[in-house]
């Protein structure tokens, strides 16, 4: 029993990273940061996912709608 | 004045006297409107991640300016006819920076929270 108690798979928690990394204001020009956020199929990844705190998925689904309309991201992918 | 930026994809397939021209005009509507562009930052063709009326390349430019907002009225419709334009997006900074500048204001009373601290200190073992 002890054995397999101290096997078991213990998830990392998830943090938010614009808290971590106290970003205020999430540029749409900011490519590189927007791209951990959109996988290949083009979808915003959830918070359940990534972990980011209410507040900022907001702003940053706002960001990646705002890139999609400038074309420097996909509305949908592959 | 509030500060806006501004960003722009212009047609790849424009003369450079079209697209200098478009860019001039843009300016010319800023400055006479009592603004001034601060920066700008002109980042070249760039692949569109879809096409826009039918063009598969487009010409960024982003500009940030400080002007008042009656200069919105006669950009975007200076925006929204010109054909060199294929799209543009105006955000007003100052607004969205908000967040930003409040984080900033915390990190700052921190730091000086942090320095008077270490300066009582200082004082405190002195005095002993």
């Amino acid at each position: 029993m002890v054995m397999a108690r101290k096997k078991r798979f213990r998830r990392r928690a998830k943090v938010c990273r614009f808290t971590v990394e106290k970003i205020g204001y999430i540029d749409y020009k900011d490519l590189d940061l927007l791209r951990d956020f959109v996988p290949v199929n083009g979808k915003i990844l959830p918070r359940r996912v990534t972990g980011t705190s209410p507040a900022y998925q907001h702003k940053l689904a706002r960001a990646i709608k705002r890139a999609r309309y400038m074309a420097l991201l996909p509305y949908a992918g592959d | 004045m509030p500060l806006y930026e501004l960003g722009v994809i212009l047609d790849p397939e424009a003369t450079p006297d079209q697209e200098s021209g478009a860019l001039e005009r843009l300016e010319k509507i800023i400055t006479d409107a009592g603004g001034d562009v601060v920066n700008k930052d002109a980042r070249g063709r760039r692949k569109l991640a879809f096409p826009i009326q039918k063009r598969t390349m487009g010409v960024y430019h982003f500009w940030r300016f400080n002007a008042e907002g009656a200069v919105q009225e006669p950009l975007g419709f200076e925006l929204r006819t010109n054909d060199v334009v294929l799209r543009s997006l105006v955000l007003n900074l100052d607004r969205e920076m908000r967040n930003q500048r409040k984080l900033d204001r915390v990190q700052q009373a921190k730091i000086a929270k942090k320095a008077a601290r270490g300066a009582a200190a200082v004082d405190a073992e002195e005095e002993s």
